[in-house]
């Protein structure tokens, strides 16, 4: 972190000047509301805990559900301008319930935890060349997931623990002689 | 109470269109930022047109917002939408004709921290154009494009004026390092550069203040690519770093990190931007006259002398048509559209264009081919503590290394790397790492820091064939005909682009950094925004627009400033040889005018 100490008393007044201005039209952030925008209830649910089986709450931070990121990717898709993202994220579900249904007899939330893991674990397997539609969902799924949970105050604080955006008086790194 | 740092624009003259003017100049940019500055500081009455709006750009930019604190973390708005690269090159031109969308941009404000600078760029829907494929990026706004530029401030040699000379293709310039490099002293002086001296001839040095500093990774490159007589040097920003006591605009940089993080803007000034560098110190001198709203169509020509009279541009709120006079025109307007407004100015005494009796206007255009480039892992670094590496304006740049001493056998010209490396505040890692879970997580923690990227710039051969014209049924908005590409890449660019990315991976295989991915694909013509040509220099009236003071060989009192001059695009980003050309002209153009010569 910087020293604030160090900057003169000149350089902090511009300092302000500028921060004045910056923050003088920040818009509101999504409130978190009760009712999904655009998912179901239930599918708000299903997305809620495939993304936190994606980044889980761990021993080094919160997941993407503390993250709200269920929350976020709701509202992208309640204000999308196409169609087309709707229907892929109502699809993508409804045929992670279809293959629930095929791997252990129940839809995905009425699954274990160990089957649903199961289930992550068989659509994630071939990561690098999706082929199944299945298989192209979980890669929306879990693009989707790590941006917003990266860019999450939970994601850049706590799981990355980012030092960056701050007032520097000198740059950081290695001088060349 | 005097500030130092003062963000607020002073108030501008009105314009007067009954009066002639000593000069107008067309666009504030770099180019129309610098000649309103040169002229104005020779006592010269000077009105600036710029077609785009007022903007308080320091409402746009918000350069510390944290990206959680943006309702689509930086996106553009649901209902607009940003032309991609397969609509770039496989959609019909116009490319945003007939979309849904409420408005339209190039592809930059697709890329996160786009919401940031959508009121500076032109919504497509009003500009269009039409031919060959071409990612065309414009700025309309006061301070045109440099209000979100990238910064590499970079001089160019007697290796890429004298072109010709070293490889027997194209045309040399009419001038030398020499001749420039006082003004590149100048504006190196009077804007503000950090960088690190090399002493390399191919890369000349500036007047620099203090350097950024480098990554761990790359400190290890450097030592690396020196084995090879290779070059790695910290980013020539055009950043003031140690601040500018002379101007009460900008601040110092404060390594806030900004600069790395979107779609440019620096809301504290420290970065170059014309209308805090340049313009608002011209308007302090009481001689600066602004209009904006205000696009040029034509330059008036007066039929007795033949010289240019002023210039007619609709206002672009009411739609009204008006001309204002000078004794002398300055066009800035960028190359293209510089360009795109001498075709459009016909009359009975210029009827191919004024400027244009050469038949060169619109032709030589070039520019640089980006793509090829390279990403890897320093393996050292992985599940390191993390650190602060996105504390500075830029990364690092490998200047030129091909055909120097030797003759590559395949291609003519040279490409340099812009890169960049460690952590940043979204992990490079976290769209790389593969799998789920707590492991997942880990690995992009692990790998955040290690990640090391670079991207080449390569020169693109001004030739003939590659030429803009007017497009004979598309207008814009305003009624103004629109510009119609007929550009292509060529052999020696696509020979080149082989070697940039066969090149790039040695680099990090010789250092030891792990290979992750090669780009080896060209992206479309214009993705570098560094447009170039179109009415170049020379000392041949019959094959060149402009002589070496960028003044038309047919018209006395007309001058072109912006990029359209250059002879050649050499592998180095444009910006400082544009301002120090400009200057270099507006300093002759006075000269000129006080002596009753122009």
């Amino acid at each position: 972190m910087a020293d604030q100490d160090n900057f003169t008393r000149r350089e902090l007044i511009q300092l302000t000047a500028a921060a004045a201005i910056a923050g003088s039209a920040a818009p509101a952030g999504f409130a978190n509301e009760q009712a999904p925008k655009f998912f179901s209830k239930d599918e708000f649910a299903m997305v809620d805990e495939l993304t936190e089986l994606i980044i889980p709450n761990d021993e080094h931070s919160p997941g993407a559900r503390a993250a709200q990121v269920a929350v976020y990717l709701d509202g992208r898709l309640a204000e999308s301008f196409e169609d087309e993202p709707k229907y892929h994220w109502r699809e993508g579900l409804s045929r992670i319930n279809a293959l629930s249904q095929a791997m252990h007899g129940r839809a995905f939330m009425q699954a274990t935890p160990e089957q649903r893991m199961a289930l992550l674990t068989r659509i994630a397997s071939n990561e690098e060349k999706p082929e199944t539609p299945e298989e192209h969902f979980f890669r929306e799924l879990k693009g989707s997931t790590a941006h917003a949970y990266y860019t999450s105050k939970i994601g850049i604080h706590q799981e990355m623990e980012y030092k960056g955006n701050v007032l520097l008086q000198e740059f950081t790194g290695y001088e060349v002689k | 109470m005097s500030l130092f740092f003062s963000p607020d624009r002073p108030n501008a003259n009105d314009v007067d269109l009954k009066r002639v003017y000593d000069a107008i100049v067309v666009g504030s940019g770099a180019a129309g930022g610098m000649a309103a500055h040169v002229l104005t500081s020779h006592g010269m009455k000077v009105l600036l047109l710029e077609a785009g709006k007022k903007l308080n750009i320091n409402k746009e930019l918000k350069s510390m917002e944290w990206p959680y604190d943006h309702p689509r973390r930086g996106d553009i708005p649901p209902d607009t939408h940003a032309l991609n690269r397969n609509e770039y090159n496989f959609r019909a031109r116009p490319y945003a004709k007939g979309m849904p969308y409420s408005h339209v941009y190039n592809y930059v404000e697709g890329w996160t921290g786009g919401d940031y600078s959508k009121n500076i760029v032109v919504d497509e829907k009003d500009n269009p154009y039409t031919g060959t494929n071409y990612a065309w990026v414009r700025a309309r706004c006061l301070g045109g494009k440099t209000n979100i530029w990238g910064r590499l401030a970079l001089r160019l040699s007697d290796y890429d004026f004298k072109g010709k000379s070293h490889d027997g293709y194209g045309e040399d310039w009419p001038i030398s390092y020499q001749d420039l490099a006082p003004y590149y002293d100048k504006v190196d002086l009077y804007l503000g550069i950090s960088g690190h001296k090399e002493n390399l001839p191919y890369l000349p040095d500036s007047l620099f203040q203090r350097a950024i500093r480098l990554t761990k990774s790359e400190m290890m490159l450097r030592e690396s690519l020196a084995k090879m007589g290779r070059v790695l040097t910290p980013y020539r920003a055009g950043v003031t770093t140690d601040g500018l006591k002379h101007n009460k605009y900008r601040s110092r940089c404060f390594g806030r990190g900004a600069c790395e993080r979107r779609t440019g803007g620096c809301d504290i000034h420290a970065a170059f931007d014309s209308p805090t560098g340049l313009i608002y110190p011209a308007l302090d001198t009481g001689n600066l006259t602004i209009r904006t709203n205000a696009t040029a169509y034509e330059v008036t020509v007066d039929p007795d002398s033949g010289k240019a009279r002023g210039v007619a541009f609709v206002d672009t709120d009411t739609g009204k048509t008006y001309e204002a006079r000078a004794r002398a025109v300055v066009l800035a307007a960028s190359t293209l559209e510089s360009a795109r407004l001498l075709l459009l100015s016909k009359s009975k005494t210029y009827p191919n264009g004024i400027g244009n009796s050469s038949g060169h206007v619109g032709h030589n255009f070039c520019e640089h081919l980006m793509g090829p480039g390279v990403t890897g892992i320093v393996k050292d670094l992985v599940g390191k503590p993390r650190t602060l590496d996105d504390g500075r304006p830029g990364g690092f740049y490998v200047p030129r290394f091909r055909n120097l001493k030797d003759r590559n056998p395949n291609f003519i010209r040279a490409y340099g790397f812009e890169g960049s490396s460690g952590n940043k505040m979204f992990p490079s890692s976290a769209l790389w790492a593969k799998g789920f879970g707590s492991s997942y997580e880990k690995q992009v923690r692990d790998y955040a820091g290690a990640f090391i990227e670079m991207g080449g710039f390569g020169e693109v051969l001004a030739r003939y064939e590659n030429y803009v014209d007017i497009d004979p049924e598309v207008k814009d908005k305003w009624g103004i005909p629109a510009l119609r590409f007929h550009y292509k890449f060529g052999d020696n660019e696509k020979k080149m682009a082989a070697d940039m990315s066969a090149a790039a991976r040695e680099m990090f295989e010789e250092a030891g950094v792990e290979i992750v991915e090669v780009n080896r694909e060209i992206r479309t013509e214009g993705w570098s925004i560094h447009e170039l040509g179109t009415a170049r220099m020379g000392t041949d009236p019959k094959t060149s627009v402009l002589n070496q003071f960028q003044q038309s060989h047919d018209v006395k009192n007309l001058l072109m400033v912006d990029g359209s001059s250059h002879v050649s695009a050499s592998c180095q980003n444009p910006t400082w040889t544009i301002m120090s050309l400009a200057w270099r002209s507006c300093d002759h153009l006075a000269d000129l005018m006080r002596k009753g010569e122009a």
